[in-house]
């Protein structure tokens, strides 16, 4: 078997609806920016494989940021690029404009997508771990053009699985608007260089506070040290209500937040340093 | 499958397979062997080409979606009468250049980003050039000469 | 002649510049023959293990392929340095490159798809993969052909000594002992390896277009291996994406590549994918160096004791002779009384190693420079101070017979410790998260090529044109290094021509003169000798016709813009001219000249002893760092590099060198390393094989010292391999100063980094 494969390239969102629709029982798999997807298949081929090639969708929905009640809508088939060169996106979600920022390449990032990042379902995505601190919500449609929403953090059910049905595909995510004037967010990604760097630790912050710099709301996500992307729930609730934390506070929180890892030992890093690691950027992120 | 799109400023209509690889339609395909082969796996950018002035990793891009679009080539860089583009000047000015086999992919990475920032109208510093490259591994130079380059170009 | 330089000296853009960045270069991965089939080959499942059957009928029986062969297929002679290497297994296969089987198919992809259809049946043995195991007594012999006058498992060894080691032992006031891990890097070529071959069955010629580093001693083994008379065969060198020495050996693809053409009759290419580039290219070979040190009551360094174990892996190559060079830094880099060497190259069923730009010198100058930091600091003495006092000097004959007749180590020192500001940089307070700090590190390394072969020289060809272009054949080769552009400018300053008016032939070995290759930082000193002494027969044959066409006296001429005139009158001629008058009147001569230099570097005794270079480089660089404390992250800021060059032939050119080596060391010293487990190689790819990019490259400051050596061509000194030799070094120095441990291991991970610090602290809660 060799790499090799069949392809549709719906236009419309209708097209696309009816494509999945035909092929349901046939094997298939969504393209989208293709930079995780190609490489897959050229490891391992699969026999009589149509790829559904979203490149060439048009639909406004899945291809832009808009503005919505309560939140900004991203497309599935927004670039990491896109997001880049959004200012809202860079004033109100940093977490997530650093993740896109940090990104593998430029090449990459002008193809790789946001939907792709999701569904890929890897422990280190990092828009996906950004899109956890942020509180974000997934909209998938099925075949029937019905819409069902299901939070960011439970999109992933383990290593390259997600809860994607075979009549579905991810349209959409939806990102809350901040809630408080002060941010304090950002990415931290720990690898051995600065750049082209499968994160062996990462970390999305999403802080907000009020006007007196009181923590009101925090997003914490962490990627890399567990099957997949933990939002770290008690450590987030620790902050609420602080402004600045003293030293042995900031051990406990770093704790917390490091109580949600599981790390494994690869070829990049051992297990004891990514929780090292993890432990040290946790406490240095109230520094 | 059949698809039109434009390479090099000009039109063509070529028979390929759902599966191809633009890389595989651009040096197997169309015999431009300009564009280098250096990993296939979307890390080394020595296979970078501008699809409608966006430079991308042609052995993770599928011909198909070239459809309609317009390709450029390290040797489509010049444009139609110029023998050098500006960039391909200053890699040689600067000596950003050894063995040679990422230059192709370079000097497409420093195109597009030095034409991005020239429509926003941005003077990048060297850490923002610099990061634009990180697509593209060279192993002789030691990049300093190849970013001097690309700064030059971004600073006209 | 260095008077009135016109080119030398001066930034030049590389003479190739225009066809690489236009795309026009021809590499091998662009090579198209017609009728030409694509080769693939079938490598060993496992690391060790026997073979007992092969099975290539339906290989054979799908539509597309020409020709499947297996060892049974082919009379072949076994390759590399110790011929213990066969070019195809069969019975036993040692590390997980091994080859099985090969494939010709009228596609890449047909001869992929054929190779899964090669049925192999092995039986897994158990492998050995530490050279200290290899070693024990009841190890199994793990080549087969291994040296018989060698013990078990050892492919080589060296053994050095000069001076009274027990007196000098004496005399030391402090003795340092440690032992340096250092670990397998690959070259990580741009371009990967290919071969095109291409056999005419009528001719019974064998045409090779390889990227070869040292075209003729691979003609010769090429030879050899097929069983072939090495005039039968023509190796063509395409352009190459990059060398660093990868290139020294013939591989077993080569030969390989060769044989399917010879039963195909038809050319057939192999192109390395990147993951094959990984799990099939020499590496840098790994070593265990134990180095013991001793300095006096004064600082002065008394002795080296050295004994490094090397994991050759399954084969021997080149690369086993890298103690050669490693043992000229022990025996040489400073002033050393005495110093003992034992090297033992151990057969492991590791992926066999080779040759790597440095050449084992980045080895040994990182425990030699990190013993150096351990005594200054048990002796309490500054350690650019303690480097200082012991530097090598003009004039200095080594222990080791190496004749130092110009060397700039001491400015360079005093170069790097003064920009780099290192007095106030040494012991800057360290707390906080971020810590800075810097360290020093110095290198020696042969300049005026290596005398390791019986002949250390290069042939040169001239010929004028008669519209007065002259055509450069030189035996040496272009590998991007820019060695083509230094003797274009050689012939530019000397011949008074416009960089229009130059040719340069140098990839065809029917074509050109002998040469022994790319390496030691040898081809600007030794073409450029050998272009010099070129030129100067040409003249010799120019100038009397010159002469007597414009009525003045030879020794009035001077080469200017394509011109010959004289010095005294207002006289001239253009250099066409006088190339026609030599042709077309009698007696009928070609402007037509050849020349083959050989440098005055001796061989060897037995002993290693003796003055094996033309000339030798010196360096220092001094490291700025910085350490995240929380992720063990060290970033290099700054870089400061003087080196003695001799003379600076091309800025630019120079200037490229040292900063592709320096950002190479860094590699070397932070990120790179081909990581290994049980036989495999664990990470085969650029993704988890960390090359470093544009955003990781600190500032480098490049200080050229020119001691302008008499033996080099304008006082020119080789440059390549330096830059890149004590840049690990100098860095683990600084993150040792830093944090007040001991790095002794490469790479300095992250991870190391942590786990330095937290040993460290478990160490200092334990004595508390
Ligand atoms: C060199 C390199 C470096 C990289 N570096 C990083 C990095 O730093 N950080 C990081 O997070 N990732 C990195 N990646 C991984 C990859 O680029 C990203 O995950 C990217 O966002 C994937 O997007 P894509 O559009 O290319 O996905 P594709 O490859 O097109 O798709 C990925 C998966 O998602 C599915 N899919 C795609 N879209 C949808 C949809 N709308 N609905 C349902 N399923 C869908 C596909 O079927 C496939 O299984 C890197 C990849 C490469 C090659
Ligand atoms: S060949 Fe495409 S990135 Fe390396
Ligand atoms: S010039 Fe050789 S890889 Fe960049």
């Amino acid at each position: 078997m060799s790499y090799d494969f069949n392809i549709e390239s719906p236009q419309t969102a209708d097209e696309l609806l009816a494509v999945i629709a035909a092929n349901q029982d046939k094997n298939f798999r969504f393209g989208a920016g293709g930079t995780d997807l190609l490489l897959e298949l050229k490891r391992a081929p699969q026999e009589n494989l149509t790829v559904v090639n979203l490149a060439q969708l048009k639909d406004p929905i899945f291809k832009s940021i808009t503005k919505v009640a309560g939140g900004y809508r991203i497309g599935a088939l927004v670039t990491a690029g896109e997001v880049l060169d959004h200012e809202e996106v860079k004033s109100e979600f940093y977490t997530l404009w650093e993740a896109a920022h940090n990104l593998a390449s430029m090449q990459i990032r002008q193809v790789a997508t946001v939907g792709g990042n999701l569904c890929t379902a890897s422990p280190s995505g990092d828009i996906a771990c950004a899109l956890v601190a942020l509180h974000a919500r997934c909209e998938i449609i099925n075949t029937k053009g019905e819409l069902r929403s299901v939070s960011v953090a439970d999109f992933s059910t383990g290593v390259r699985k997600t809860v994607i049905q075979k009549n579905e595909v991810l349209r959409s995510v939806v990102v809350p608007i901040n809630s408080n004037p002060n941010l304090h967010s950002g990415f931290i990604k720990v690898g051995t260089r600065l750049s082209m760097e499968c994160s062996v630790v990462s970390l999305a912050y999403h802080i907000q506070m009020d006007d007196n710099r009181t923590i009101r709301h925090a997003g914490i996500a962490i990627g890399a040290v567990a099957p997949t992307i933990k939002f770290t729930d008690s450590a987030c609730a620790f902050l609420i209500g602080k402004s600045k934390l003293i030293d042995t506070e900031r051990e406990e929180f770093a704790g917390l937040i490091s109580d949600y890892a599981s790390p494994i030992s690869d070829v990049r890093a051992s297990a004891w340093y990514r929780e090292e690691v993890l432990f040290n950027i946790s406490k240095g992120l109230m520094e | 499958m059949k698809i039109n799109f434009t390479i090099n400023g000009k039109g063509r209509a070529k028979e390929i397979k759902a599966s191809t690889l633009l890389i595989d339609l651009i040096r197997d395909g169309l015999k431009l062997k300009g564009t280098k082969p250096g990993c296939f796996e979307g890390e080394c950018g020595a296979c970078t080409v501008l699809v409608d002035g966006h430079a991308i990793n042609s052995c993770l891009y599928l011909a198909v979606n070239v459809a309609g679009k317009s390709i450029t080539t390290i040797e489509g860089l010049g444009g139609e009468d110029q023998f050098l583009d500006i960039v391909q000047e200053k890699l040689i000015e600067h000596g950003g250049v050894q063995c040679g086999f990422c230059t192709s992919g370079m000097a497409m990475s420093i195109k597009s980003y030095s034409d991005k920032c020239k429509e926003e109208g941005k003077v990048p510093n060297r850490n923002e050039v610099a990061k634009s490259l990180e697509g593209n591994l060279c192993r002789c130079t030691g990049y300093v000469k190849i970013v001097d380059a690309a700064i030059s170009v971004c600073g006209n | 002649m260095n008077d009135e330089l016109k080119y030398i000296g001066k930034p030049q853009p590389k003479f190739d510049a225009k066809e690489r960045t236009t795309g026009r270069s021809v590499y091998g991965h662009d090579i198209e023959l017609s009728g030409m089939l694509h080769g693939a080959i079938l490598r060993t499942k496992y690391p060790c293990a026997e073979i007992i059957s092969i099975d290539v009928s339906e290989a054979e029986q799908l539509a597309g392929v020409e020709c499947v062969i297996t060892a049974a297929d082919i009379d072949a002679n076994k390759i590399s340095f110790k011929e213990d290497h066969p070019v195809l297994k069969s019975g036993l296969v040692s590390c997980i490159r091994d080859e099985i089987a090969a494939v010709a198919a009228e596609t890449k992809e047909i001869a992929e798809q054929a190779l899964k259809l090669i049925k192999v049946k092995y039986n897994e043995r158990q492998g050995i993969y530490d050279p200290f195991e290899s070693l024990e007594e009841e190890a199994v012999q793990i080549n087969q052909w291994q040296p018989e006058d060698s013990p078990k498992n050892v492919s080589m060894t060296f053994e050095y000594e000069h001076g009274d080691l027990e007196e000098q032992k004496s005399k030391s006031k402090v003795i340092v002992k440690r032992r340096y891990h250092l670990q397998k890097m690959t070259h990580c070529c741009m371009g990967s390896s290919n071969i095109t071959a291409d056999y005419n069955p009528a001719e019974k010629k064998l045409t090779l277009y390889c990227g070869t580093q040292v075209p003729f001693l691979y003609q010769r083994d090429m030879a050899h291996c097929l069983k072939m008379d090495p005039s039968r065969i023509r190796v063509i060198q395409p352009v190459i994406g990059g060398g660093f020495g990868s290139k020294l050996d013939v591989n077993p693809f080569e030969p390989i590549c060769a044989f399917l053409s010879m039963k195909t009759g038809r050319p057939v290419q192999i192109l390395y994918s990147r993951y094959e580039e990984f799990l099939a290219s020499p590496t840098r070979q790994s070593m265990a160096i134990d180095l013991t040190s001793g300095a006096d009551e004064n600082g002065r360094f008394t002795f080296r004791e050295v004994e490094i174990i090397k994991d050759n892996g399954a084969y021997t190559s080149w690369g086993a002779t890298t103690p050669f060079v490693m043992m000229q830094t022990f025996s040489s880099l400073y002033k050393m009384p005495a110093c003992k060497l034992t090297s033992t190259a151990v057969y492991t069923n590791n992926p066999n190693a080779g040759s790597f730009r440095g050449y084992g010198n980045p080895q040994a100058t990182f425990s030699v420079e990190r013993n150096i930091d351990l005594l200054a600091e048990e002796l309490g003495m500054d350690k650019s101070q303690i480097r200082k006092l012991n530097s090598n000097t003009p004039g200095e004959i080594t222990g080791q017979g190496m004749h130092f007749r110009t060397c700039g180590l001491l400015e360079a020192m005093e170069i790097v410790a003064e920009k780099s500001n290192y007095e106030s940089k040494k012991d800057m307070e360290q707390s906080g998260r971020y810590r800075r700090g810097i360290g020093l590190g110095s290198m020696l390394h042969v300049g005026g090529g290596a005398k390791i072969y019986r002949s250390d020289g290069c042939g040169t060809t001239l010929k004028l044109d008669p519209y007065g272009c002259l055509t450069i054949i030189t035996g040496s080769s272009e590998i991007g290094q820019g060695s083509e552009t230094v003797l274009a400018m050689i012939a530019m300053e000397e011949m008074g021509l416009s960089e229009d008016k130059i040719k340069i032939i140098n990839s065809d070995t029917d074509v050109k003169p002998w040469d022994v290759g790319v390496h030691a930082s040898r081809t600007s000193f030794i073409a450029g000798n050998s272009l010099l002494g070129a030129i100067g027969k040409m003249k010799e044959m120019i100038s009397p016709r010159a002469a007597k066409l414009m009525g003045v006296e030879i020794q009035d001429l001077v080469y200017e813009k394509g011109l010959i005139r004289c010095a005294q009158s207002d006289v001239q001629i253009a250099l066409d001219k006088v190339v026609r008058d030599l042709h077309f009147m009698p007696p009928h001569e070609l402007a037509e000249v050849s020349y083959f230099y050989e440098p005055p570097s001796k061989y060897q005794d037995k002993g290693f002893k003796g003055d094996v270079s033309g000339n030798y480089a010196f360096a220092a660089q001094a490291i700025e760092v910085e350490v995240d404390t929380y992720t063990g992250n060290v970033k290099v800021l700054d870089v400061w590099v003087a080196q003695d060059v001799g003379k600076v032939l091309n800025p630019m050119g120079l200037q490229g060198q040292i900063e592709g080596g320096v950002v190479m060391g860094i590699g070397y010293g932070l990120t790179e390393e081909t990581q290994m487990k049980d036989g495999y190689v664990l990470n085969p790819n650029f993704h988890n094989y960390k090359l470093l990019t544009a955003s990781d490259v600190p500032e480098i400051h490049f200080y050229p010292v020119e001691t302008n050596d008499p033996a080099g061509p304008y006082g020119a000194k080789g440059v390549a391999e330096a830059p890149l030799i004590p840049t690990a070094a100098a860095i683990a120095n600084a993150v040792s100063n830093i944090l007040g441990v001991e790095m002794n291991e490469l790479p300095v991970t992250p991870e190391r980094v942590l786990k330095a610090m937290k040993n460290k602290s478990e160490l200092t809660e334990r004595l508390v």
